[in-house]
């Protein structure tokens, strides 16, 4: 180390004293305060007597070890001062010297502190970029999902526009022929043949409208979901049968082939909603028959693994891949196809088959055909009698011919009483008709009828209230809907039996004369 | 009651409120403003354990924020015994920076005592550790809490706990 003159070294150690302040205690290995050198007051370590522990006094010293060199810079001993702490060993005792460091301290700090605030700036700054790029990606998503939701809507918006003017004309051309060849029949030179051919014409058009309206209701009622299945036991060979039946002709009339094929594994009674059941296999091969000029269409159910699988091949122009996608939508066709129908067919065969569990398939190509295939599970029933119709009791046929059976009918359209009214008395029974339901029920009380036949949407508590109360009051005869509505489970357990308008009245008779007699 | 002397160090990345959480715990006070601490700052405490018996006085060094230690720094925690580890709970990048001060502390004087504190939770908007990382930090730890300098919430509980395990620590050394 460099030597100097010691009268330097004097001048700059009084120098140095002074402009820094200096502040020395000696503490020995107990931190008991030996000596004391300079200012000892502003440090607030005045009036401190000799052997005093220091750790009180100058907290700083708890944890240091005496005897070991330490440097603690910018040491914050109070509200004003700061100091520089030097512990400097002396044997077994400290000298701890104090050197003020309150003017080094203030732009010390104040560069820190710009330095950190800038550092904070700098993360703040990163944490919002952070978060605008996570904001931008969402409004990427969002405004893809909404381009995404709008060509929906202006799909589903140009497939209704062109629904409605298909709708317009597929009702106007049946609607037209009801109205023109009802007032052909009702012309004064018409002959019983233009009557009769006119008469035929107009129920032909009223059953394409009525199928038009039931596409219509069975899509509305799927689509919100409030269509329920009604799942009762019935022998499904017969159903088969009766497709058969009812294929084959129309087939026919186009030169077409119609062949059937039931595997013998399938069970004959099943649990399941017939109607809907054969609604799905009607539309299956009404189309299939629609659709084909040449060659054939083929029905083939087999069973396997608890489900029914149902192939209706045909051998029409096919489907292309791209339609195959289009044809199980509402309202949409494929392109080659025809253009009458609502176009509804399908979309309601794929609902009601998901409504019921299962599954459809669709393999075709163009000009080589078409096959649709259904899986739907089944619940099979061992005991094929309980399939049978419920067995009535046999009524006393003395008492019965002692009287003319009696109907109530309860309907608020006139003409339908007078309809009904007509076919009745031509079978012989006498009629009590009324348009209440609360009419009807203190009617079927006073005259006990032989059978009630009920609108449901009719005044007073409407039809469905009006036969469970009969049956509370104890009336046991047979209770029969005759009703447009779409009634659930529940309700149609309150009637013997349920026809929808408008249902065939010969068939409606058979059923009347089957339960009154 | 018997007086027993603990040097405490609280340590954390810069801004992180430890100078805010030693003013409320020793004054019970708390300043919007942001003054950034130079050095150390000292103050005390007595804290009173009637179970023990024991009056415990705490010497708080509140040292300056750093992400990492240097050798001015460790002559600050020496003969500590126990730490308070502060993270801004609306910066995550703090809670990697106490992982690693820990570490080094661990290094360099062993384990001791210590207590974590997950600050500003009055700032639930902001707040960026998620819960897995506090999950993590309890695994490690045994003693997070979420502090509030501002409103005071669980500053006192946690340096009531670190006094705690620095007088369990120092008994079993015994």
């Amino acid at each position: 180390m460099m030597q100097l003159p010691a009268c330097v070294v004097h001048n700059l150690q009084d120098e140095y004293f002074s402009s820094e302040r200096l502040f020395c205690f000696l503490i020995d290995e107990n931190y008991a305060l030996v000596q004391i050198w300079g200012d000892a007051q502003r440090w607030g370590l005045d009036d401190i007597p000799i052997g005093h522990d220091m750790r009180d006094a100058a907290v700083f010293l708890v944890g240091c070890v005496i005897g070991e060199p330490q440097a603690l810079r910018f040491v914050r001993l109070s509200r004003h001062s700061v100091a520089h702490v030097h512990l400097i060993p002396d044997g077994r005792q400290s000298y701890v010297v104090l050197i003020d460091a309150s003017d080094e301290h203030d732009p010390t700090q104040a560069k820190q502190q710009k330095t950190n605030e800038l550092r904070l700036m700098h993360a703040r700054q990163n944490r919002l970029i952070g978060r605008q790029r996570e904001l931008i990606s969402e409004l990427i998503e969002i405004r893809s999902e909404l381009d995404h939701h709008r060509q929906e809507a202006e799909r589903s918006s140009a497939n209704k526009s062109r629904f409605i003017a298909m709708m317009s004309h597929e009702f106007r051309t049946p609607l037209a022929s009801i109205i023109n060849y009802a007032q052909l029949a009702q012309e004064q030179d018409a002959s019983r043949n233009d009557i009769q051919k006119s008469v035929e014409t107009i129920e032909r058009s009223a059953r394409h409208l009525t199928s038009l309206v039931e596409a219509l209701l069975d899509d509305a009622s799927l689509s919100a979901g409030r269509l329920e299945l009604v799942e009762e036991q019935f022998d499904c060979h017969n159903l088969f049968e009766d497709l058969a039946r009812m294929m084959a002709p129309m087939a026919a009339e186009k030169g077409l082939s119609f062949a059937t094929f039931v595997d013998s594994d399938v069970p004959k009674v099943i649990f399941a909603d017939e109607v809907r059941f054969r609604q799905i296999l009607i539309n299956l091969l009404g189309n299939a028959v629609k659709f084909t000029q040449e060659g054939g269409v083929r029905l083939k159910v087999t069973y396997s693994s608890d489900r029914l699988v149902v192939t209706v091949s045909d051998t029409g122009p096919g489907i292309s891949s791209e339609d195959q996608e289009k044809v199980f939508k509402a309202f949409e066709r494929g392109s080659k196809r025809s253009e009458t129908g609502a176009g509804l067919g399908l979309t309601i065969t794929l609902r009601l088959v998901q409504l019921m569990g299962g599954e459809v398939s669709l393999d075709s190509q163009p000009d080589e055909g078409c096959t649709v295939s259904i899986y739907i599970p089944v619940n099979v029933q061992a005991d094929p009698v309980a399939a049978e119709a419920p067995v009535l009791p046999v009524p006393d046929q003395d008492a019965l011919a002692s009287r003319p059976l009696s109907i109530l009918i309860c309907d608020d359209d006139d003409d339908m009483i007078a309809l009904v009214e007509h076919y009745l008395h031509r079978s012989g029974y006498g009629l009590i008709a009324t348009s209440d339901s609360s009419d009807a029920i203190a009617k079927t009380i006073k005259y006990d009828p032989d059978l009630v036949l009920m609108d449901c949407n009719v005044p007073g508590i409407g039809g469905v209230g009006a036969a469970k109360l009969l049956r509370q009051q104890g009336y046991e005869k047979p209770i029969v809907a005759l009703t447009a509505s779409r009634l659930n489970e529940e309700e149609r357990r309150a009637f013997t039996r349920f026809f929808r308008k408008p249902a065939p009245m010969q068939e409606l008779l058979v059923e009347i004369k089957r339960l009154t007699h | 009651m018997t007086l027993f002397t603990s040097k405490v160090c609280i340590v954390g990345d810069f801004a992180v409120g430890k100078t805010s959480i030693a003013e409320r715990f020793v004054n019970n006070h708390f300043s919007e403003s942001y003054l950034t601490t130079i050095g150390v700052k000292i103050d005390t405490k007595l804290i009173e354990v009637p179970d023990l018996g024991v009056s415990h006085k705490l010497v708080i060094w509140d040292i300056a924020g750093s992400d990492r230690f240097e050798h001015t720094e460790f002559a600050y925690l020496r003969g500590a015994s126990g730490y308070i580890y502060v993270i801004d709970g609306t910066r995550t990048s703090t809670l990697r920076s106490a992982m690693s001060l820990e570490e080094q502390v661990t290094d360099r004087f062993g384990s001791a005592p210590s207590v974590v504190l997950l600050n500003k939770s009055d700032l639930a908007g902001d707040w960026d550790v998620n819960e897995s990382s506090v999950k993590a930090l309890h695994a490690h730890f045994g003693a997070v809490f979420k502090t509030s300098a501002k409103t005071g919430d669980a500053v006192e509980r946690a340096f009531e706990k670190l006094a705690r395990r620095i007088l369990d620590n120092d008994m079993r050394a015994e």
